[in-house]
């Protein structure tokens, strides 16, 4: 409701009603409006909206932005006995060292060091700032993807995505706040409750999107339904529903709204997902001229056209389905990252690009990661096992400093060491970036001021200052 | 000497109890006088009413200047009983029924009849469920389905309908297998401990925090739903608002220590050898086709295999040669290594096949999966729980990590109400627990259930947080209410019906739910029920009820759980590394998928749009009140979803079956299947120029009645 029609009901009401009645019809009228409505951060955000960009199964880190060259000199023996028992899910941590298959070069100003297996993102790393010591608690792929994604290695609490539309609404009315787009093929290991609202209410959860004629599930009328035919039933049910409608029922005149809503999604999001629209410059940016990079890029520019329409947090999937579809090489790790990492580079690249040639790149937070990352030490002779003790994930946008490496692990890539960061920094970090305190951001549940942090985590300040 | 009384009484209660330990005394100190934890006193009535609940509320209402809205109308009053009793909505004729009966008894006859439906229980069974957060399926990435889990939703919709004594209800759930031993009801109401989610998984798991996992669950369960304590928030250390202590969380996961999950033969129900046959017999049928599939594919995997082993290094081939009697270590490293390299994935088999093979062989595996329709059922079984033969020893965790021991602890209740000890050995563990819960003089167990009651019926609580009775909870809005309600649900033998009837039949479950804005000046979120709350059907309700309008509704009672049709992109979540056909077969008896709601198959992982888009709860923590909240997708699913197309034309069926041509007629049967009554006339007059001027089909017309706010609200 804008500040005007709400000013002259406000004098409506007072002329009819007593002063403190008249006031709570407007307090309800405030209520009424949607869930998803925008609401102010808790202080001046240095990004306003997040793409999050994660690889199913585990990206090796070690052969993407962290070289370790002492893999190649002690190749094939056995890690030194000082690391003590390594743990991981198949593999005791007791095979030979792998050495990458990749070389790394240097690239831009930063001179920050990148692998064979992605020559375009090595075109941005001056926008990147890359954490290399990030590790978390499980070495099973689900739990640990409940963990990056909702702070907990265990299913029921709110996914990052709700948590920040719960805390900052949505300036976009006709479209979902917070989007999610998985893998074609299938979905990740993880599931649902990677975009679940946990016990927020219902409508912060991730809201499936795909390309094509009907990106939301519902969106179309069903098969032999006109436009006309559907405004005309709607104009009825709101008709019928204003009958309805109790003086003061706040919950009556948002589903009125609600309906309004659903019919400006109608148009809005077809429009919004209508790759037709971009130029033939812009789809080659994202690869979508390849057949390899084509879904992959779709919806990497899918999600460029939503935040540029006020979606908040944009969360997508590089794997899903068949163990042959995810970054999960428990053998042949050549293969399996050529493949997935061919499918990703490029698009990523692009995508970056083109946020930043738009200007829309210092509000959009990009972030890449994953649920962990891969030993040093091989599984089956060609591949990696999980390693949740020390692996990377990075940064663009959004108020990153570009160029910059944040954390360490140690000579083969194994542990984080000095300051390593739990998923719960990694969180903190974000909603920072948002502009949210993370211990200000909490829903009472079942007797606990549940937040996305828990105790609370280190905000990385070395990302941004 | 009052004093010396009431320390007698006290040391009289606390037979059993242990000393407590001076510092957790210390931590309890003056909280243990809250008000949650005093005894049950039965309140003198405030003021003579046909009804002693409404002398309790007309006193909170007096004390705030407030008075009740007036009685609802007739057609309000049976609808919202009806539903609220039911979940569904009464037919037609009852409505008639019930405005021509003048008898002054002929509300409290339709509350009778509404009680006595088997409805009822199925009506009690979705408030249940949702605060022991049932599902059909364990949850996380695999959320495989529990096959016999379903007897225990059985078990809840049974013991409802029989009006089964609440604190009988509570002692099978907790501990049936130790107090009713052979009684197959009560073995599977213990499947209530294992109603929570469960990691299964594969892999270099930690059993000890598997182990932990399912013990906190337990712990959960019964504190949420019994206790109304967030004992689970004392897990890490001492409760931060409530005299919990660290101690007394493990004390209660103590009580479960000795419980195993256990699927327990039920011969009494089915012959096992019978079903032994039956499963040969099937497995007989799919053979031929399953050889069939298998010619197909191995030659492919053969030369995938080949191909891969082509691509091995000179060492690994030769490793894959020696026999294993014969491998050296290195070897054997080798031998491992080459085997996984040249392992062949289904989806590399099925992408390599040519066309017709393949096209073949997706035939043979849906005549498979038809085939398949007919599996036998499994011998029926308890999903329940045992108890080992030892009991480990349970110790304080430190931040709850199975790993960091701290002090041991043995079997008890709570510090702050007495700390009774349970038995050391494996078995009564859980028994002692129960009676101590099911004790008349327990300060929460009926108040807590007596809130629920009143909750589920009022649409809020009285304490507003009904898994919450401690400090960050709500207090109650009429703490004498509370009071009485439990004290008469312990009198009256913990009867649910009785206290169900009470509440359905007073005048301030009969208020109008219309909203005077003066009084809700004074009382904004009607705590003080100065009328009576409207509320939304629970999507599951909404279901069913679109269902009875569209005549599609089948009402048979009790079974497995049935799959409903579920949209493409629904399908595609469902998580597999696996071929990905087959993943949610449809009931062969088609009638079967219009199954009332609360017997679809509750997926942890996979849920129904309708469904969740209406806020059903996500079946992995215990949800006590649903939340309600409003959004666009639940209008995109009211107005595009393949269900409410198809329903909008089957109720348009029906209602052209009443009158083929004329409009007005139409009309009224429309309104009459779905609210009850007749159009108003200026209803008639906006049906007319919809379905006469605008030439608009009846389905629409349907399909905007299915939207309306009178459909999706109990009055």
């Amino acid at each position: 409701m804008s500040s005007s029609t709400s000013h002259n009901r406000r004098n409506v009401l007072k002329a009819g009603l007593g002063g403190i009645a008249a006031e709570w019809l407007l307090q309800r009228d405030l209520l009424a409006q949607s869930p998803l409505a925008a609401k102010p951060p808790h202080f001046a955000p240095k990004a306003k909206r997040v793409i999050f960009l994660f690889m199913v199964g585990a990206p090796s880190s070690i052969d993407m932005f962290d070289p370790k060259p002492a893999l190649a000199k002690y190749a094939g023996q056995k890690l030194p006995a000082s690391f003590g028992k390594v743990i991981s899910q198949f593999t005791g941590g007791d095979t030979g060292l792998l050495p990458s298959p990749w070389t790394y070069k240097q690239y831009g100003q930063s001179g920050i060091p990148v692998s064979g297996l992605s020559p375009h993102v090595a075109q941005c790393v001056d926008d990147i700032c890359f954490v290399r010591s990030f590790y978390t608690e499980s070495v099973v792929h689900a739990p640990a993807m409940y963990q990056v994604h909702s702070g907990r290695v265990l299913t029921g609490y709110p996914s990052m995505g709700a948590w920040v539309t719960y805390g900052l609404g949505s300036p976009a009315d006709n479209l979902p706040a917070y989007v999610v787009m998985p893998q074609p093929e299938g979905t990740p290991e993880g599931g649902t409750p990677c975009w679940s609202s946990g016990f927020l209410p219902a409508v912060y959860q991730g809201t499936l999107l795909r390309s094509g004629p009907s990106p939301i599930l519902h969106l179309k009328p069903p098969a032999g339904v006109t436009p006309e035919r559907q405004q005309d039933t709607l104009d009825l049910i709101q008709q019928m529903n204003r009958m309805d409608s109790r003086p003061g029922d706040s919950e009556h005149a948002a589903r009125i709204a609600s309906y309004e809503l659903a019919f400006k999604m109608q148009t809005a999001a077809p429009e919004a997902v209508d790759l037709n629209k971009e130029t033939e410059a812009t789809k080659a940016l994202y690869g979508l001229d390849d057949k390899k990079t084509y879904d992959f890029g779709s919806r990497l520019l899918l999600a460029r056209r939503l935040i540029e329409r006020g979606t908040r947090f944009v969360q997508i999937y590089s794997g899903g389905g068949p163990v042959s579809i995810q970054w999960d090489a428990h053998k042949d790790l050549v293969a399996n990252h050529e493949k997935m990492a061919g499918m990703t580079d490029k698009p990523i690249a692009g995508l970056l690009k083109d946020l930043k040639a738009r200007g829309l790149l210092d509000e959009t937070l990009v972030i890449w990661g994953s649920e962990f990352g891969r030993l040093p030490m091989s599984e089956g002779g060609n591949g990696r096992d999980h390693n949740p003790h020390g692996f990377t994930m990075w940064f663009a946008g959004g108020g990153v400093k570009g160029g910059r490496i944040v954390g360490e692990t140690d000579e083969f890539g194994l542990n984080g060491i000095g300051q390593r960061y739990h998923m719960r920094d990694f969180h903190a970090t974000i909603l920072h970036l948002m502009g949210l305190d993370q211990h200000k951001l909490y829903y009472l549940h079942n007797g606990r001021n549940e937040k996305l942090t828990d105790f609370g985590g280190t905000v990385i300040d070395k990302v941004f200052i | 000497m009052r004093n010396l009384v009431s320390i007698l009484l006290c040391a009289a209660l606390l037979a059993n109890a242990a000393p407590i330990d001076p510092r957790e005394e210390a931590f309890i100190g003056a909280r243990r006088s809250y008000w949650a934890f005093q005894k049950v006193a039965r309140p003198p009535l405030p003021s003579a009413t046909a009804n002693p609940i409404d002398a309790f509320i007309l006193a909170g209402l007096k004390a705030r200047n407030l008075t009740p809205s007036p009685e609802a109308e007739k057609r309000t009053l049976i609808r919202r009983a009806t539903f609220d009793l039911t979940g569904l909505p009464p037919t037609q004729a009852e409505v008639d029924a019930f405005l021509n009966d003048t008898r002054p008894n002929a509300y409290e006859q339709l509350i009778d009849r509404l009680i006595a439906s088997p409805a009822y229980g199925e009506r009690w069974a979705l408030k249940w469920l949702d605060v022991v957060r049932y599902a059909d399926t364990n949850g996380y990435e695999l959320d495989a389905e529990r096959p016999q889990a379903w007897r225990y939703r059985d078990y809840v919709i049974d013991s409802f309908n029989t009006n089964k004594p609440y604190d009988r209800f509570l002692m099978e759930q907790i501990a049936g297998d130790e107090l009713y031993p052979g009684q197959d009801k009560a073995l599977i109401a213990t499947g209530f401990l294992r109603a929570g989610p469960r990691h299964v998984v594969g892999g270099n798991l930690d059993e000890e925090v598997n182990r932990q996992e399912v013990l906190l669950e337990m712990t959960l369960g019964v504190s949420n739903t019994f206790l109304g304590l967030t004992v689970g928030c004392a897990r890490c250390h001492n409760h931060k608002f409530d005299p919990i202590t660290q101690a007394d969380h493990y004390r209660i996961q103590a009580i479960m220590a000795a419980t195993d999950l256990k699927e327990i033969d039920l011969p009494a129900l089915g012959a096992k050898a019978q079903y032994e046959a039956a499963k040969k017999a099937h497995e007989a049928r799919l053979k031929p086709i399953q050889d069939e599939i298998t010619a197909i594919e191995k030659p492919i995997r053969e030369q995938l295999r080949e191909a891969k082993k082509a691509m091995l290094s000179q060492a690994h081939l030769a490793a894959l040669d020696i026999p294993k009697e014969k491998r050296t270590e290195e070897q054997e490293t080798l031998f491992k290594e080459a085997s996984k390299q040249i392992g062949v994935s289904w989806d590399e088999v099925v992408n390599a096949i040519p066309a017709e093979p393949k096209a073949r062989r997706a035939a043979l595996r849906a005549r498979m999966h038809a085939i398949n329709l007919d599996e036998p059922e499994p011998p029926p079984a308890a999903f329940a729980v045992a108890n080992m033969d030892q009991a480990p020893q349970t110790h304080i965790l430190k931040l709850g990590e199975p790993k960091h021991k701290l002090s041991p602890v043995e079997p008890a209740f709570l510090s702050v109400l007495g700390a009774i000890e349970a038995p050391k050995g494996p078995g009564g563990r859980r028994a002692a627990f129960a009676k101590w819960l099911a004790d008349p003089q327990h300060p929460l167990t009926a108040r807590v259930m007596a809130n629920r009651v009143w909750q589920f019926r009022m649409g809020t609580g009285i304490v507003p947080t009904p898994n919450d009775f401690g400090q960050l909870g709500g207090r109650p809005s009429n703490r004498p209410l509370l009071d009485w309600l439990a004290a008469e649900f312990v009198s009256s033998g913990w009867n649910v019906k009785h206290l169900d009837k009470l509440i359905v039949t007073s005048a301030t479950y009969r208020q109008s739910a219309a909203i005077d804005p003066a009084k809700a000046a004074i009382d904004a979120d009607n705590k003080l029920y100065w009328r009576m709350n409207q509320r939304r059907l629970e999507g599951e309700a909404l279901r069913d009820n679109i269902l009875l309008a569209s005549g599609k509704l089948n009402s048979k009672q009790f079974g497995p759980p049935i799959k409903t049709p579920i949209e493409q992109e629904i399908y595609d979540i469902i998580f597999t590394e696996a071929e990905p056909d087959n993943l949610w077969p449809l009931p062969k008896d088609r009638s079967e998928i219009y199954r009332k709601s609360i017997y679809l198959l509750n997926k942890r992982t996979v849920r129904l749009p309708l469904l969740t888009n209406f806020d059903q709860p996500d079946a992995i923590s215990s949800c006590p009140v649903r939340a309600v909240s409003t959004h666009a997708l639940q209008a995109l699913s009211l107005l595009n979803s393949d269900f409410l197309h198809e329903q909008s034309q089957a109720l348009a069926a029906r209602v052209s079956a009443a009158c083929p041509a004329d409009a007005d007629c139409q009309t009224r049967a429309a309104y009459s299947i779905t609210l009850q009554r007749p159009p108003r006339p200026e209803e008639q007059q906006l049906a007319r120029q919809f379905l006469t001027q605008k030439r608009m089909p009846l389905e629409d017309f349907c399909k905007a009645l299915l939207n309306r706010h009178e459909f999706v609200y109990i009055p």
